[in-house]
């Protein structure tokens, strides 16, 4: 009885984490030029982190020319950011002018654009709540 | 697509990358409140008193072609085609831009040929341009002015007008702002093109996309093209182009510059001069000035600094100061035997000018008349430099195309005479004797830049060709000088049926 309690506590717990903790995150990248290179997308939790460039998740897939989706699975609760840019040479590296701007194809969360400067947090910045299945994120390319 | 990795980092997503420190900042009119001064109302209640402001009205469609009216007799050696450039779209809807540099560019082309002129005139259809087209509105902010809800800039291409020069390269021709990268022009169609991506075919890849090409461009007797482009970060990039166009070298100097604007720039046969005036940016409470040009003050603690590159490897090689001015425009530089460099500009007492642009774009012509007077300035090997002042107003200094970077005799410009809003008068001046020779326009002419026409290519020989706009009449005028004899007038006028905007540079491409 004991044993079978502990294992039912157990389950119950597993369960209760994974339906308050586990949410994916879609986002959806419109208006990528080209099917040549790559697609590299970072996914950031917090400020600091996006500040910091250290990625929570990240993920590489093929550049397909329209739209492409692309899901990151079991993500906590929390303020998220993602940002990608389109590898068109495939040389792993986001290409940028002699002033480092970029030259290639890039893009934010929440269909955030820099303006005449950088795009700043609060721009980029969504909520993954503690009882969502799938957030819904949406952008289109920069060229 | 769910070809997920999970990777914690990946090296090529390097933060940095991402920071992405626009140079467009400094140009951004987007932090302003929307525009509380009525600029279009302003100014068309200020163009029923002052009939001269209409070289800065609003053009609404392209100018079809015409056969100019003629009087006199075009000489029959002038074949080519004299372009200009300068802003024409001021307006749209009920918003006016509160700056000239900020109108789009519209291409002017004269066609010389069989002893007669034909004008075409067309609106550069940049992205920028045929958006706000389609739109039928402003859809970004300018320099200097706020337009609410505007578009988002993340590269100059956004916004590049292209407004302000026009240089034939190769077959091609290349509109030119001083912000962004050069717009090819197809020569027959005047259709637009692209923005070039100077080098993209070579090794410099995509690395020069968007960078600033500044509007004046050295070309040198062999067709090498030599320029400067200007980051307000104080970064200046350096060109050196071959006679089509693609790059033979390119450097990135930092020099601690920050006025905000650098418009022109000189070259001997040896060095290129970056003369970088006494300007910095300062923000003001006052609300009418938070634009970009309107944050450029004018400081005479500040030397000018001349700062000469050698064209060998685009490195600094050496610098002056001078004392504090401004300029918007040189003639020309060139080197002695023992490495003196001297050089002339058009030279401002301070930056006022700058501002009175923004002013008559809401009528006001008060203080329309700081002019510049011609400056000769002479750089001594041993780090020393002095200057002499001449009496005569002087702006659009040009010389022979031969003789960029060499010694040159013959400097020609325009002068005003009777305090007018622009220019009215065209001077030639002998730079070794002095003797200034002149053709008065009158009061009733605004007139714009006139170039050195020199086919024989011997300073002294050749024509005199630039536009004036006859307020009265309200047409533009291309008049062509003899050279030799300028004070006697223009041997041929040829007139439009109307006006054209006022605009700033052009060239002659001869047949």
């Amino acid at each position: 009885m004991k044993k079978t309690s502990l294992l039912l506590t157990a389950i119950t717990s597993i369960l209760l984490t994974s339906l308050v903790q586990a949410s994916d995150i879609e986002f959806e990248i419109s208006g990528i030029n080209s099917d040549k290179g790559k697609l590299y997308i970072q996914l950031f939790k917090g400020e600091e982190n996006y500040h910091k460039g250290n990625a929570e998740l990240a993920s590489v897939v093929n550049a397909a020319k329209g739209s492409t989706k692309v899901i990151f699975n079991n993500v906590d609760q929390g303020e998220y950011v993602l940002r990608f840019f389109h590898d068109e040479n495939n040389n792993g590296e986001l290409e940028t002018n002699l002033f480092g701007l970029p030259v290639e194809g890039y893009g934010f969360s929440n269909n955030a654009k820099p303006n005449f400067g950088p795009v700043s947090y609060s721009e980029v910045v969504f909520i993954v709540p503690d009882n969502s299945n799938t957030i819904i994120n949406k952008t289109t390319a920069i060229y | 697509m769910q070809r997920r990795q999970l990777l914690k980092s990946i090296a090529s997503l390097s933060a940095g990358a991402f920071i992405l420190n626009l140079p467009l900042k400094a140009l951004s009119a987007t932090k302003q409140s929307p525009q509380f001064v009525n600029y279009k109302e302003l100014f068309n209640q200020a163009l029923n008193n002052s009939p001269e402001l209409i070289g800065f009205a609003n053009v609404v469609d392209d100018f079809p072609p015409q056969v100019l009216s003629v009087e006199g007799k075009i000489p029959a050696d002038i074949n080519g085609t004299f372009y200009r450039n300068g802003p024409a779209k001021h307006e749209r809807e009920e918003q006016r831009y509160q700056h000239l540099f900020e109108g789009d560019g519209m291409l002017q082309r004269f066609t010389f040929s069989d002893g007669k002129i034909v004008h075409q005139g067309k609106f550069i259809n940049t992205p920028k341009y045929q958006k706000e087209q389609q739109a039928k509105k402003f859809l970004y902010a300018g320099p200097d002015t706020p337009i609410q809800h505007s578009l988002p800039v993340s590269s100059s291409g956004m916004i590049n007008t292209a407004n302000t020069n026009i240089i034939p390269v190769g077959e091609d021709l290349w509109a030119l702002w001083e912000a962004g990268s050069p717009t090819r022009i197809d020569t027959e169609s005047l259709e637009y093109r692209e923005q070039i991506i100077l080098g993209e075919a070579g090794k410099y890849n995509k690395t020069l996309q968007g960078l600033p090409f500044s509007a004046h461009p050295k070309v040198e007797a062999n067709g090498d093209i030599w320029n400067f482009g200007l980051n307000p970060s104080g970064h200046i990039v350096l060109y050196h182009l071959a006679p089509n166009g693609q790059p033979n070298n390119v450097a990135l100097i930092n020099t601690r510059y920050q006025g905000g604007m650098l418009h022109d720039f000189l070259m001997t046969d040896k060095h290129l001069l970056l003369i970088l005036p006494s300007l910095k940016m300062k923000h003001s409470s006052d609300k009418s000035r938070q634009g970009f040009f309107s944050q450029i003050v004018f400081d005479e603690n500040i030397p000018m600094r001349v700062l000469v590159i050698d064209k060998a490897n685009l490195t600094l090689k050496k610098e002056y100061e001078l004392p504090a001015g401004f300029a918007f425009h040189y003639g020309n530089a060139w080197e002695e035997k023992d490495g003196t460099i001297r050089f002339d500009a058009s030279l401002y007492p301070d930056v006022d000018v700058l501002h009175n642009l923004s002013n008559m774009m809401k009528g006001e012509t008060n203080n329309a008349h700081t002019k510049a007077q011609t400056a000769f300035f002479i750089l001594k090997p041993n780090g020393s430099a002095s200057h002499v002042l001449l009496d005569t107003t002087s702006e659009f200094p040009r010389v022979c195309n031969h003789i960029v970077g060499l010694k040159n005799e013959r400097l020609y410009h325009l002068s005003s005479k009777h305090d007018s809003l622009w220019s009215d008068t065209v001077c030639a001046l002998n730079t070794n004797s002095g003797k200034l020779v002149s053709y008065d326009f009158g009061k009733d002419f605004l007139v714009e830049e006139h170039i050195p026409v020199c086919p024989q290519q011997k300073e002294g020989t050749g024509y005199l060709i630039g536009t004036a706009l006859h307020v009265p009449s309200k047409r533009t005028c291309v008049n062509i000088f003899n050279i030799e004899n300028i004070a006697d007038g223009p041997v041929a006028r040829a007139w439009l049926s109307h006006h054209l905007p006022l605009g700033f540079h052009g060239n002659f491409k001869i047949s």
